[in-house]
């Protein structure tokens, strides 16, 4: 929280501090460091110890959890002492440490927040972190460098600089990779697979897929409010031959809208098998021998479910005329617009979409599209799937939660607000004498765990430039990767995959119904500006987000995002929109 | 462009203007077919119209057909196989190979002539229309009506063309119409000042002053005596802007803003197979091998008429 | 002369005028949303009133005229109390300030951005030009000298292909031959990108230590600095200097063809109308040397009409930039408009339209001021 060199005196007094009352108050959860601690405490005469002014968020020291207009799941944030910090929430959330783990909560010092104004370029182009990498420069349009942080608390990273760049091209990305320009890059083209893997020059590794392609229908509108023709599309396009021409190795044929790697997600019947025959009997029952004439909407935006947009959606409108005799005119929209225009519910005909995981619960896939407050993109609501998703929601009990959602497939199934085509794969390629090359389910692979041969760099090729280094108001995957290599949050995915390990916490301790988490903050971490890390840190980052009205909530952009995902809701809202 | 002939001096070529029309046109015509370029760019011009109206009876397949379970052994991206060639006969025969939608990519580009021709020829028709009516009113009307169409047209000139191009077809929508009409809207300024010169060219020339004389409306003056005098500089240019209009509108459709899916459109055709390129390179050669060779057509057949038409353009 | 100076820079003025509304108006009536461009599946009311706060754009563009989730809509009421507070108001009075805004996109002050894309652009546009007229004019000199010849016939043959090869073809033809084809040769190139990963570019002003300088002149110093060939050769840095040339190779290559094809075609015939005029035939008889003849009497003045061609090239090039950049992901200007159109980014639409149309009437205007300085017919026009 403090420079080292202007503040070095007061600094050794906090540090003493800093270690009496965290082995005064660490009795939940006992840090290596604190025994030792404790017998340098007691060499020292207690009055000359400063109590630690520790941060409280709210200020008044209460709880923001059922205050009017709240709806947040944060209740308060304390720094107990330097090295300790305790939240306490408004509801029990077994998934506490995955969130802490987020890319968007990485700690920030909190004068350099201060320093900056919590906006800025100051704050969001030269980013500050405790991160093993630290920046370097950032070329605009062309590449962002970063070099070992020498002050780094664990492992040094293995290659000693990164440097990121990116193209929005696979085609390209594979060019730059074979005539050896980079070391690794991300979402090569679907066609480029095979190719790859028979080079022993590279190595590829495959991203499994926690999304879902789908094909939806709003069924405010003719002839899709038809339950039948919708059943007809369902059972008459081929979504295997999709996958099987379309969508990389790796990739599965979806038979329900929420992954299977999802604790609950795919209980239920399997989908509708493809039959032609059926489907167009099935047509000629609702009261479409000849077909009809109708639409297909998409937005030409490349996506891990959907890695080639253009390609798939005329497939499909081959199959649509083969099939059933349906003559959808295929219709790009602007992607500014697609989105909007489809959750009004203004998509007349069949549209094409997606969805990927910002956290792996069932509740971010159905609750999202088709609960009670789920937009007008799919039309009018079933009961017979709402209801089993709100009670799901409340439930906690694994068990009978996997209940409820197999009846909301079912009801998924019988009702075809969408047909579940695809969860793509993606990959990345990395130099087969890079070591330690992966990719992440969640896209945030680790540049710092990779050794890229006998180089003192290693260049990552990825789709596009971010936008800014401060994470805590970044949603794009491409900045969050980034800020990935530079920052850390109290605890960390583990490298390559979804589990949360301590990161700036050795540790976080629920209570009993885990709506209290006490978590006990590593030693000896240092920012790249100098600053010691402690736990005001840690306030002052979560209350930045957490607080609309905070002077800081300033951002690139103020928005947030991450933190409303997280946990519901801003204290002191912004007022909704006019 | 060869420059053979030697500049007629105006007095000539203001007799030639005057003289009877099917003497003219003869002339013209045997002018034409002694440039080698008109000749050539005739020659390429007249292959492509023919494949662009037996379009139905060349190609092979429906260009829109996904031959995926339709053809035995039809393999998406697979490159051209010619059985006089040493394909082996047992896979199916595609001249120019099959494209990311396992579609035959021979077709596609034999139907692809149809659309680009009639892109050129409706663009271009549209800007000259247009500009010459604007250019027209401009040269006739004179003063403060003249000075802002006439600034309004610097205005247009001085974006990029194809940059104010994509603004365009963003605001309108993109549909291949839409890229038309913006490639249309950035090219009227040019026949406008065409226009617009002939006009101030003529306006005060004797028989135009008997014309008015003799109480012709202003309006058949503009159609019978001075847009005549105008054709040629226009349909030279015009030649030539059907040449830029079809690479212009091929361009918009290459960055996703002009043809749709899935029309057999060339300048889409290549967008589209821009990340398969390195896998299958075929599917950027032939349709790019088509447009360039419809647009030198063009662009030969122009410098042609420029040549026949007035030796004095020639610069 | 100086009458003609005038008028024509009357003339400018009210292009200028309109060229600052185009370009508004252009930016603005795009539909859609700058808010759900950014955020796209997380967009949602909420967070996008923010948005529209933080940036500006929840006030009147022009008096009475808001954008509301992506649409245009009228409030007659409001009329009055947004006359003067409103989007239009505020850019132009930025803009006579001369600052174009902040990035919606980027975060970044818009001239920041420009101080780094305009260099790449010109650089390439430089380096197109430079190959289109060290190749052109020699190619359009021995085809004239060799009417009819094979060399005339396949050099115009060429010259033909070339202005009727749309950029993006021959682009990916060229990426594909010299990075592909040609890989692990010495004709290998890269097929992306400025420079290669890691090499760095010193700005100037740190070189010479003028980084507290400010101003106008500071602006030059980075728009220079950013010129990565000026860069290399000023401070001798050869390695930088030879990634640059490696790298500007084949968009130069693609972009440079058709202005190449089009001097070489200028040159040629407008050599072969100098070669026939009398005074050539004099000095021929007179038993000059055929060279001596075409190089000394003939090409001088032939110049004039390749030089206006070569001034009207630079417009072609700057249009085809947009394509030569998307091919070979460049970092300049052109794409940086398209992508700001994809993005709605209105600040970066606005500032780089404007510089690109204002620097492209100056250009008009210095291709006219030199074809009436060298031939006075154009003058009394």
């Amino acid at each position: 929280m403090s420079r080292s060199p202007r503040w070095s005196p007061l600094l050794a007094l906090c540090a003493t501090a800093v270690l009496v009352f965290t082995a005064c108050g660490t009795a939940a959860s006992p840090s290596p460091g604190a025994s030792a601690a404790g017998s340098q405490a007691a060499s020292q005469p207690p009055t000359s110890v400063a109590p630690y002014d520790g941060l409280v968020y709210p200020e008044d020291g209460s709880s923001a959890c059922g205050t009017e207009g709240y709806s947040g799941q944060v209740g308060s944030i304390k720094a107990i002492d330097a090295k300790t910090v305790e939240f306490s929430l408004c509801a029990p959330d077994a998934a506490f440490l995955s969130k802490i783990a987020f890319t968007s909560l990485a700690i920030q010092d909190s004068d350099f927040l201060a320093e900056t104004g919590g906006g800025g370029e100051a704050l969001f182009r030269n980013p500050n972190g405790t991160g093993p990498y630290k920046m370097k420069a950032w070329t605009t349009g062309t590449e962002i460098s970063l070099e070992t942080f020498a002050d780094y608390w664990g492992d040094k990273p293995l290659t000693p600089n990164a440097v990121v760049r990116w193209s929005p091209e696979a085609a390209q990305r594979l060019v730059e990779l074979t005539s050896g320009n980079v070391d690794g890059i991300d979402n090569p083209g679907p066609d480029d697979f095979k190719t790859i893997e028979a080079n022993p020059d590279f190595k590829l590794y495959p991203r499994t897929a926690m999304n879902i392609f789908y094909v939806g229908f709003n069924n405010v509108f003719k002839p899709f409010d038809n339950e039948k023709v919708r059943q007809a599309i369902a059972m008459g396009i081929d979504r295997k031959r999709i996958v099987d021409n379309f969508y990389p190795p790796g990739s599965e044929v979806a038979s329900y809208f929420t992954p299977c790697d999802i604790a609950g997600g795919c209980g239920g019947d399997e989908w509708y098998p493809f039959d032609a025959a059926a489907a167009k009997a099935l047509l000629t029952e609702a009261g479409f021998p000849d077909g009809f004439t109708t639409k297909l909407h998409l937005r030409d935006v490349v996506r891990g479910y959907l890695p080639s947009p253009v390609t798939v959606a005329q497939d499909i409108q081959a199959q649509l005329k083969t099939n059933l005799n349906i003559t959808a005119e295929i219709d790009v929209q602007d992607a500014t617009t697609y989105l909007a225009t489809a959750s009004r519910g203004e998509l007349q005909g069949i549209h094409l979409l997606g969805w990927g995981a910002d956290y792996p619960d069932v509740t971010n896939f159905l609750d999202v599209h088709f609960g009670v407050g789920a937009s007008e993109q799919f039309g009018k609501k079933f009961d017979d799937i709402t209801q089993p998703l709100v009670e799901g929601a409340k439930t906690a009990d694994p068990a009978a939660r996997a209940e409820l959602y197999k009846a909301a497939n079912n009801a998924i199934k019988q009702h075809v607000p969408m047909i579940p085509i695809a969860h793509g794969g993606s990959a990345t390629v990395f130099k087969a004498d890079v070591a330690g090359g992966h990719s992440s389910p969640l896209g945030n692979e680790a540049l710092f765990a990779m050794k890229a041969g006998d180089r003192d760099t290693i260049i990552w090729l990825q789709n596009g430039e971010p936008g800014g280094l401060y994470c805590a108001d970044e949603t794009d995957g491409e900045a969050l990767r980034v800020c990935e290599q530079f920052s850390e949050s109290l605890y960390r995915y583990k490298v390559g995959g979804t589990d949360p390990e301590p990161s700036l916490a050795t540790g976080c301790t629920p209570n009993d119904d885990s709506s209290l988490w006490t978590c006990a903050l590593r030693e000896g971490v240092t920012f790249h500006n100098g600053a010691t890390f402690d736990a005001n840190d840690v306030v002052t980052t979560y209350a930045v987000q957490w607080d609309a009205k905070h002077p800081l909530h300033k951002g690139r952009e103020g928005l947030f995002d991450y933190w409303t995902y997280l946990f519901a809701g801003f204290l002191n809202p912004p007022p909704p929109a006019p | 462009m060869t420059a053979t002939a030697p500049p007629i001096p105006e007095v000539v070529a203001g007799q030639l203007a005057g003289e009877g029309r099917t003497s003219l046109w003869r002339d013209t015509l045997g002018n034409i077919l002694r440039q080698r370029n008109a000749v050539v760019g005739l020659t390429i011009l007249t292959f492509f119209v023919l494949v662009a109206v037996f379009a139905n009876q060349i190609a092979p397949h429906d260009p829109v057909a996904v031959l995926l379970g339709q053809e035995e052994g039809a393999k998406k991206l697979a490159p051209p196989c010619i059985h006089a060639l040493g394909c082996p006969a047992a896979q199916p025969e595609h001249y120019f190979g099959i494209d990311q939608n396992v579609r035959d990519v021979f077709s596609r580009v034999v139907h692809g002539t149809r659309v680009s021709l009639q892109i050129g020829f409706l663009t271009v028709g549209f800007a000259i229309v247009i500009g010459t009516l604007i250019g027209a009113l401009s040269g006739y009307a004179g003063g403060k009506a003249d000075n802002i169409l006439m600034r309004l047209m610097d205005v247009i000139l001085a974006f990029p063309a194809l940059l104010l191009a994509i603004a365009i077809v963003t605001v309108l929508g993109t549909t291949l119409l839409n890229a038309q009409l913006a490639i249309g809207i950035v090219a009227i300024p040019i026949y406008a000042r065409i226009m617009r010169a002939s006009v101030l060219s003529i306006k005060e020339r004797d028989y135009i002053t008997a014309s008015q004389a003799l109480g012709e409306s202003g309006g058949g003056i503009l159609f019978r005596r001075i847009l005549p005098n105008a054709l040629t500089p226009l349909i030279v240019q015009g030649t030539l802007g059907i040449a830029g209009a079809v690479i212009d509108v091929a361009a918009l459709s290459f960055l996703g803003l002009g043809a749709q899916p899935p029309t057999a459109e060339w300048g889409s055709m290549i967008g589209q197979a821009r990340n398969s390129m390195f896998a299958a390179p075929h599917l950027v050669i032939f349709p790019g091998v088509a447009l360039a060779l419809t647009v030198l057509a063009f662009n030969l057949l122009g410098d042609g008429l420029r040549d026949a038409l007035d030796p004095r353009l020639n610069r | 002369m100086t009458r003609f100076l005038i008028r024509r820079l009357l003339l400018s003025i009210p292009v200028l005028i309109g060229i600052v509304f185009v370009v508004f108006a252009l930016a603005r009536i795009i539909p859609g949303d700058p808010c759900v461009a950014a955020l796209g599946e997380r967009a949602n009311p909420k967070t996008c009133a923010v948005y529209a706060a933080a940036h500006g754009l929840d006030k009147a563009i022009i008096p009475g005229f808001f954008r509301v989730e992506g649409k245009i809509e009228l409030r007659a009421a409001e009329i009055p109390a947004t006359l003067t507070d409103n989007q239009f108001v505020q850019y132009v009075g930025s803009v006579v300030k001369g600052d174009f805004g902040v990035s919606s996109k980027f975060g970044l002050p818009v001239t920041d951005l420009l101080l780094q894309r305009l260099p790449a652009t010109v650089e390439l546009a430089l380096y197109a030009l430079l190959f289109a007229i060290v190749v052109g004019i020699p190619l359009g000199i021995i085809s004239a000298y060799r009417r009819n010849s094979i060399v005339d016939v396949g050099t115009m043959m060429f010259a033909n292909l070339g202005v009727s090869t749309p950029v993006f073809v021959l682009g990916l033809v060229l990426a594909y031959l010299f990075a592909v084809t040609f890989k692990d040769t010495p004709l290998a190139l890269p097929p992306s990108g400025r420079l290669a990963a890691g090499v760095a570019v010193i700005p100037l002003a740190k070189v010479w230590g003028l980084e507290g300088l400010g101003g106008p002149l500071r602006l030059i110093i980075d728009f220079l600095s950013n010129i990565y060939t000026f860069n290399a050769i000023v401070t001798f840095n050869l390695s930088l200097l030879a990634d640059t040339v490696k790298h500007m190779i084949l968009p130069a290559l693609a972009l440079g063809t058709i202005p190449l094809a089009i001097i070489a075609r200028m040159t040629r015939s407008s050599l072969l109308d100098e070669l026939g005029l009398d005074y050539i035939r004099t000095a021929r008889a007179k038993g000059l040397r055929d060279r001596t003849v075409v190089m000394r009497h003939g090409f001088r003045n032939a110049l004039l009409p390749v030089v206006t061609v070569i001034g009207l090239a630079l417009g072609g090039l700057f249009g085809g930039a947009v394509l030569t950049e998307t091919v070979f992901n460049l970092a300049g200007v052109g794409r940086a408009v398209t992508e700001a159109i994809a993005s709605r980014d209105y600040a970066v639409i606005q500032g780089f339209t404007l510089v690109i149309a204002i620097g492209f009437v100056i250009v008009n205007l210095i291709v006219d001021i030199s074809y009436a300085y060298l031939d006075p017919r154009v003058r009394l026009a």
